[in-house]
């Protein structure tokens, strides 16, 4: 791979200019002629019956355009995984996020005096706010047409007898661990903006990261609202970050969609920070209780884990996390038996979604913890251990995956050199070191049944070429990143190059941004599509130059003969040539890239990606022994990527994943107190600010994945996946205590401390 | 957000005129980061804003004697004052943690203050640092000590009308040393989980305080105060404050009573933020759990105590202060 003049270098986001001088037009810069302002009214209790819904007075004031109840929703619709929401909630409420009316005004401000003015009467009811008592056998149930609070989930992997491992196994390592809800954070907050022509065709402005699948999500809703035959076109504007909070879509978007059929009138809805807290879906919390034993050597013999995920009211992507936890659980360094069980189970709190790493940080978390656990049984250096049991080339896992290229020995060895590990671990001076690796999908992930990505490539009579993609933007540079695959193919310049991304009426389909799939599968798609246009341009130009094809090249916009390099033509002549014959053409090509990995079958085996994803995260801390605060000195993030198509991006997703990983490691948390959200704000909410960020260094290794584009594999989600164990291990290797409920908050440290020196708080 | 009318006055007698003038129904603004984000949470709605961003008269910086700051000097010129960093310093540590650079520019140590909430940064230092509050009125000035103008959470002993133009603080001699600690989980944008701040003036029996080169060292000060073990150096006069441990910020009057005329040792320390730590009534949030507050008070008195020693012992312009906190 030498001589790449675009792949491999770190050229700046091309969309930076734009958002360095606020031309980008968010969501929240959109106006339409005759645009409404709607407002949403959340449930006052986090479990009750609405006895009397009065709106008449905010249908009064002057300025409303349209009110609506749950009783406005068409043929009970509901949405998510198990369409089990419906975007306004009537008769009972199941949670303080739960929409109980909409208003639609023409300002905003007199639509947030409207919902004011709704008077709602409520019968309270007692609430389940913990998973456990929501499993109990006669507890009450929070959707009355289901048998049980734990949902009807497949959630089950086995893999050779996990007791039999036992018996044989030397050393065992047992214990629970528990992770918290916590939020994306987006600096964009969520919104959209719903408009009918008038045959009712939908226009949507939204800030979806899956809009194929969000534009059948609401060409199905359109169908229960009785308009049949309707088309949906999704457009998005600029959008300030995903993390996998617009992976599903939400009740606001619906209700936008109803004010909007209601009044005629494009309706916008647009998040308050305070609504971003509430309203949007965060990672789930987990209770985890996981065992895991090794021979005398410290090969791992079994590995069993039972999960409990408050699922909260309704069903979203949250509750099919287990599926991606079962990526590390099965496969994170080489382990024969596996037993996984989960359990979602419905509560009176907020409901989960995506959200970076989709339930592989907290599967981590446990597994990494107790491998350290593990270690100290067995005598072994945490190091050592996973040397001994790390992952290969070659290998084939217990859940079928086919491992092809895979760095994580390298990454394990870059962390132990660079955090000095020999002579930092095991002194318990105040001062430690910890470690811990992760696995996750790096090729795609056949979650659906296609997984695949189009590309259509264009270019016209000046040279300029239009790429247009059905992989979205979403603030993490798949625009650049797609520039510089088709610039390096084609031999023209970035700035010859236009990336168009965003409507689904121009751009082909994709399934959307999520599994860390889009430098893959969205790269291999517009490097095919790159292939064929240049296929075309140069069987062109031979004519034109009397060369064979082969001795054909193109660099920087010009096609010459790699013999004589006088015999050239720049591009631009070349498509002028082609469109100006008579009988002429134009120049256009297109790719559907789908890769050839396999969904699951019943007992969840399958190569659900085409390469794995690994890293090993290293860090040193420091813990005030006063205090029990962590700080951490020095940080070490390596990860096998395959190939960086380009390093500073790469390192944006590794510094950001990480500093992520950080703010769930040791601060942030919502706070759900029965129901209520007490921390919806970014006072209280403790997402790290600039002057928290540690030193952080990004290694990148290069393990130049075969059936990746230029031998890439995805970085999306992996920065966060190891960072919350590494951490705890850290902590423990510095002061002996061990946490297991994350975030590792200062308070816990100290009473861990005290604990352990026979103390009382 | 509802709308209402704005006021520019240039003195303090216009704005209180313009207060009269409101019916009671007027708000002073000053850099209003408190008073903008109450309007946004619909928890004020004021008839009238009267800004005191034009108010000469409440923006200075006096040190002719002692120390006396305007109520409109903000957060950012009160941490880069080379005399409140020297003499004061306990002022400029909390100055220099509020809120992030952009909310240091615009908010005031006097929004600070009349804002009266328990985790007011610059409470504690006031207290220390035996600050008074000089009031304007109708009938006039008054000066309040800062220990009485605080009454309860959001509730400070300011009549109806009235401005606080400043705060006026006594001279201290280089015996005297500073400190505030800020608890914090976060390094920025973090209001504290709770602070401590204390002040105390040292006298070395018979000596001045020994060679200075001998302790320009970045060692410890617990360590550079063994040192001191044979020469006894003696706590003339100390002050102890606690904010977010009680309903408002207040002083630990039995721990500084502890610690006036004791010959100083890190072992003393100890003891004197035990009695702190007995003296607060610290409560369960969100924030923060009662028992680490308590716990975290001890230990701060302890620190904050130290590091106003060490200010005192090692006053070293070129290496502090990064040197050690
Ligand atoms: C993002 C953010 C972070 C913050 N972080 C911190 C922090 O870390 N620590 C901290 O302590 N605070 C913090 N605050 C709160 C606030 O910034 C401070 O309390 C600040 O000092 C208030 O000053 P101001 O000039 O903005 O007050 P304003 O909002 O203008 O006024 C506050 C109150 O004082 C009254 N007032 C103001 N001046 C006078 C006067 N001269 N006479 C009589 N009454 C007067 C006003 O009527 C009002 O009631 C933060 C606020 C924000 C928004």
């Amino acid at each position: 791979m030498e001589g790449l003049k675009y792949v491999g270098k770190r050229i700046p986001k091309k969309d930076a200019p734009l958002k360095a001088t606020g031309q980008a037009v968010y969501i929240q810069d959109l106006k339409l002629p005759g645009m409404l302002y709607g407002k949403i009214l959340y449930s006052k209790y986090p479990h009750a019956k609405i006895l009397r819904l009065d709106v008449s007075k905010a249908a009064a004031l002057p300025g409303v355009r349209a009110v609506l109840t749950g009783a406005d929703v068409p043929n009970n619709f509901k949405f998510g995984f198990l369409k089990d929401n419906p975007p306004l909630k009537s008769g009972k409420v199941l949670s303080t996020r739960d929409e109980i009316a909409a208003v639609a005004a023409i300002t905003q401000e007199i639509a947030d005096e409207a919902v004011d003015l709704i008077e709602v009467e409520y019968e309270e009811l007692p609430g389940i706010f913990d998973p456990i008592e929501a499993m109990k056998e006669g507890a009450a149930l929070l959707h009355e047409e289901t048998k049980s609070n734990v949902l009807k989930l497949p959630w089950k992997f086995v893999n050779g007898d996990v007791e039999a491992a036992k018996k044989e196994s030397a050393f065992i390592a047992e214990d629970s661990y528990t992770t918290q809800w916590v939020t994306h954070c987006c600096l964009g907050t969520s919104g959209c903006v719903a408009s009918f022509d008038v045959s009712n065709n939908l226009t949507i402005y939204s800030n979806t990261q899956i809009p194929s699948l969000a534009q059948n999500d609401f060409l199905e809703a359109l169908k229960v609202f009785g308009l049949k035959n309707k088309r949906v076109r999704v457009i998005q504007n600029t959008i300030g970050g995903g993390f996998g909070s617009k992976l599903d879509t939400y009740a606001y978007e619906y209700i936008a969609i109803l004010l909007a059929l209601r009044t005629r009138k494009p309706v916008k809805v647009v998040f308050s920070r305070e609504e971003e807290f509430l309203a949007t879906s965060p990672r789930q919390p987990t209770i985890t209780r996981i065992s895991q034993g090794c021979d005398g050597n410290g090969k791992l013999t079994f590995r069993e884990i039972e999960m409990v995920l408050d699922n909260g009211a309704y069903t979203s992507w949250g509750a099919t996390t287990p599926s991606v936890m079962m990526v590390p659980i099965s496969s994170l360094y080489k382990v024969p038996n596996i037993k996984y069980t989960a359990k979602c189970v419905y509560t009176n709190n907020t409901y989960s979604q995506a959200f970076r790493g989709y339930g592989n940080p907290q599967a981590t978390f446990a597994i990494e913890s107790c491998l350290d656990e593990l270690a100290i049984k067995a005598g072994i250096d945490p190091v050592e251990i996973r040397r001994i049991n790390a992952n290969e080339p070659g290998e084939v896992t217990p859940q079928n995956f086919r491992i092809t290229s895979c760095g994580l020995k390298d990454c394990i060895e870059e962390v132990v050199n660079r955090l000095d590990w020999k002579n930092k671990h095991g002194k318990r001076n105040g001062r430690g070191v910890g470690m811990a690796s992760l696995i996750h999908v790096g090729g795609a992930a056949r979650v659906y049944k296609s997984d695949g990505c189009g590309t259509i490539i264009k270019v016209d009579d000046n040279g300029k070429v239009d790429v247009i993609t059905g992989s979205s933007e979403i603030g993490q540079g798949s625009e650049t990143i797609i520039a510089q695959i088709v610039a390096e193919v084609l031999g023209v310049g970035m700035d010859d190059i236009n990336v168009i991304n965003n409507d689904t009426d121009v751009c082909p389909w994709d399934v959307g941004v999520h599994a860390s799939r889009t430098t893959f599968v969205a790269g291999n798609s517009a490097l095919g599509a790159a292939e064929k246009i240049k296929a075309q341009i140069m069987e062109i130009a031979a004519k034109n130059l009397g060369e064979p094809v082969e001795a054909l090249d193109m660099q920087d916009g010009v096609i010459f003969s790699k013999n004589d390099r006088e015999k050239n033509i720049p591009l631009a002549k070349v498509l002028r040539k082609a469109h100006y014959t008579l009988g002429g053409r134009m120049l256009v090509a297109e790719n559907f890239y789908d890769p050839p990995n396999e969904n699951f079958d019943q007992t969840f085996r399958g190569n659900l990606s085409v390469a794995y994803a690994y890293g090993t995260h290293g860090v040193e801390v420091e813990v005030d022994r006063e205090t029990g605060q962590v700080k951490i000195l020095n940080y070490i993030a390596a990860h096998d990527v395959g190939k960086a198509i380009n390093p500073m991006l790469l390192e944006g997703q590794i510094y950001g994943g990480g500093l992520q990983g950080v703010g769930y490691a040791l601060g942030e948390r919502m706070i759900w107190d029965r129901g209520y959200l007490k921390n919806g704000n970014f006072l209280d909410y403790k997402m790290p600010t600039v002057r928290d960020i540690p030193p952080v260094q990004a290694v990148i290794v290069e393990s130049d994945e075969q059936a990746g584009p230029f031998g890439a594999k995805g970085i999306g989600e992996p920065g966060l996946v190891p960072t919350a164990p590494a951490i705890a291990n850290a902590v423990y290797d510095a002061v002996g205590v061990r946490i297991k409920d994350l975030p590792i908050t200062p308070e816990k440290v100290l009473r861990a401390l005290k604990e352990k020196e026979g103390q009382k708080v | 957000m509802g709308s209402f009318e704005y006021y520019k006055p240039e003195s303090v007698a216009e704005a209180m005129a313009l207060m009269e003038g409101s019916g009671g129904k007027g708000v002073y603004i000053s850099g209003g980061t408190d008073v903008m984000v109450l309007i946004r949470q619909r928890k004020l709605s004021p008839g009238c804003l009267i800004s005191l961003r034009n108010v000469r008269d409440l923006d200075y910086v006096d040190t002719s004697s002692g120390l006396a700051v305007g109520s409109a000097v903000t957060h950012n010129a009160i941490a880069k004052n080379d005399l409140i960093q020297k003499r004061y310093t306990a002022l400029s540590d909390a100055a220099s943690k509020v809120g992030s650079l952009q909310i240091r520019n615009v908010a005031t140590m006097g929004g600070n203050i009349c804002n009266a909430a328990p985790s007011a940064d610059t409470a504690c230092p006031l207290l220390v640092l035996d600050a008074s509050v000089v009031i304007a009125g109708k009938s006039g000035e008054r000066a309040v000590p800062i220990d009485e103008f605080f009454l309860g959470p959001n509730k400070v002993a300011l009549g109806p009308g009235e401005i606080v133009k400043g705060f006026a603080m006594p001279a201290f001699s280089e015996k005297t040393g500073s400190a505030y600690i800020k608890h914090t989980r976060r390094q920025a944008m973090d209001l504290p989980m709770l602070g401590v701040a204390a002040r105390v003036t040292i006298r070395i029996d018979g000596n001045e305080i020994g060679c200075r080169d001998a302790l320009c060292t970045i060692d410890n000060i617990s360590n550079v105060l063994k040192r001191f073990e044979d020469e006894k150096l003696v706590c003339e006069d100390a002050r102890i404050a606690l904010g977010v441990v009680a309903p408002r910020p207040m002083r630990a009057k039995k721990a500084e009573t502890a610690l006036k005329g004791k010959v100083i040792s890190e072992g003393l320390f100890e003891e004197i933020g035990e009695i702190a730590a007995s003296e607060c009534q610290p409560r369960d949030s969100i924030r923060g759990e009662a028992w680490y507050r308590r716990d975290m008070v001890r230990v701060l008195t302890k620190r904050a105590i130290l590091r106003a020693v060490d200010r005192v012992i090692r006053p070293d312009d070129t290496i502090w202060p990064e040197r050690l906190w």
